[in-house]
């Protein structure tokens, strides 16, 4: 976890870092890039709100997040199969991801309003096909040289094929899901700065009506460290569960 | 029980060559039998066609009282997430635990019970998977290489131990090992490449037991017939 944060960090101060040269190499105003004494007073002074709108936005992600999971494992286990309606929701759901869903965003807002369950389903949406194509990618491909004995003795039940080939991925899997968590995550904040009225990305659209850059700034450094914290985890709950099913360390 | 293959043709998809072509052979009696034959004559083609895995383009497979035809080979694994002990007492009939029992003890796996099958020699892995098979209800089974990264005395052990305890089912054993085959083998079918008539080749091999020596003559007479067939 603390690798993904000390990433995150030098990601960041590496972008500010550009963003002053901007300002000093072009002789740009504060009212356009603010100086670091600004940056550092407006991070002071907005970060304990901007954490509690993350932490907002963050729950959201989460909860959008495991409805993605437990939908692309429902349907990318139906999908794996060779039947009329395995390949259909294969070709459905790789055409379907072809199409931006965010565009999708503002017919979310004009039925279901700016509240959570539009946010929820935005950030569910972003995350779930990226999810349904490798679920559908893994469970779609047999594990021939296991399989076979099932096969041969008759012993093949779709729970045990499930099972097999999710073992057999098992750390695929768990990039995968790890992976999903920034989408979820991207996902939400579009949602709130299309049209929400709560969050992280509705607090990024009130700085950028008001130009403030410095808070812009702030928010996004709140933004990064909590995803890092929750990828970290994420990734930390993925290796533990590898370890448990198979007997050993992921990085052994 | 019998088995006949009458003129067999099979290709692989996207190839036109046939690999397996107006191939008959005739298994009439259990035992330990052998098919024999150079890399990608077929003969792991025959035995999927065999096990029902593959079915052929033309031709008829006549199967009489043999209702469970198994193939196993090299290259199969157990699941990873318990043990290999676990995995077995799982997948063995309740009717059969003492046999399990018995074929731990003379295929030499008790060491290895507790372990995962990642964790075991390629020889010990074989030796696994192929108890597991014949821990089932079988009538045929199909041993592809299934010896493979075994000791030779303990192959010999393995194959003596099928023999005495199964006496009443078939197994056809595929091996490049001439003298194993020729020495253990009741009928030996030889597969020759596509084109040449008959396709498969019937010797006769020693069929040696426990009590029986191989007479060194009639051994390399078997390995001869073999190797010029």
């Amino acid at each position: 976890m603390l690798r993904r944060i000390y990433q995150f960090l030098m990601i960041y101060l590496l972008g500010v870092a550009v963003l002053l040269a901007v300002k000093y190499g072009l002789g740009l105003s504060d009212y356009v890039i603010p100086g670091p004494a600004l940056i550092l007073k407006t991070s002071q002074a907005e970060i304990g709100r901007y954490a509690t709108d993350v932490t907002d936005t963050l729950a959201v992600a989460v909860v959008g997040q495991l409805l993605a999971i437990v939908l692309a494992l429902m349907v990318g286990i139906t999908g794996r199969r060779t039947s009329w309606i395995g390949s259909f929701v294969k070709v459905a759901a790789y055409n379907i991801q072809a199409y931006p869903i965010v565009a999708l965003a503002p017919i979310i807002f004009i039925l279901l309003g700016d509240g959570f369950v539009s946010r929820l389903l935005i950030a569910a949406m972003i995350c779930y096909f990226p999810l349904l194509l490798s679920v559908l990618g893994i469970m779609s491909e047999p594990v021939d040289d296991i399989e076979h004995f099932y096969r041969q003795t008759g012993r093949m039940r779709w729970q045990l094929e499930v099972k097999i080939r999710a073992f057999e991925n098992l750390s695929k899997l768990t990039t995968v899901v790890a992976g999903s968590a920034t989408l979820a995550m991207a996902g939400t904040i579009v949602a709130e700065f299309i049209a929400a009225n709560d969050g992280i990305g509705y607090s990024i659209r009130i700085a950028l009506y008001q130009s403030d850059l410095a808070k812009i700034l702030a928010a996004l450094f709140a933004i990064g460290i909590t995803i890092s914290i929750y990828q970290g985890l994420l990734e930390y709950g993925g290796r533990l569960c590898q370890k448990a099913w198979t007997g050993r360390s992921p990085d052994e | 029980m019998r088995l006949e293959c009458r003129n067999i043709q099979f290709c692989y998809p996207d190839t036109i060559t046939p690999i397996l072509e107006d191939l008959s052979l005739v298994l009439d009696e259990p035992g330990l039998h052998g098919l024999f034959g150079p890399s990608g004559v077929g003969k792991t083609s025959l035995a999927k066609i065999l096990a029902g895995t593959f079915q052929p383009a033309s031709g008829q497979i006549l199967a009489e009282g043999l209702q469970n035809i198994f193939y196993c080979h090299n290259l199969e694994r157990l699941p990873g997430w318990s043990s290999v002990g676990r995995h077995l007492e799982r997948i063995t009939p309740p009717d059969n635990v003492a046999l399990k029992d018995a074929l731990i003890h003379q295929f030499g796996l008790s060491a290895c019970l507790h372990r995962r099958f990642g964790k075991l020699s390629l020889g010990q892995r074989n030796r696994v998977n192929l108890a597991r098979y014949l821990v089932q209800d079988l009538q045929m089974l199909i041993m592809d290489e299934s010896l493979a990264n075994v000791d030779e005395s303990t192959r010999s052990t393995i194959l003596m131990t099928i023999k005495e305890t199964f006496p009443r089912a078939c197994f056809i054993y595929i091996s490049h090992n001439v003298v194993e085959v020729a020495r253990y083998c009741n009928q030996i079918w030889v597969l020759r490449g596509p084109g040449k008539h008959p396709q498969a080749v019937r010797i006769q091999g020693l069929d040696a037991h426990v009590t029986t020596s191989a007479n060194p003559h009639t051994l390399e007479k078997a390995m001869l017939e073999m190797m010029n067939a």
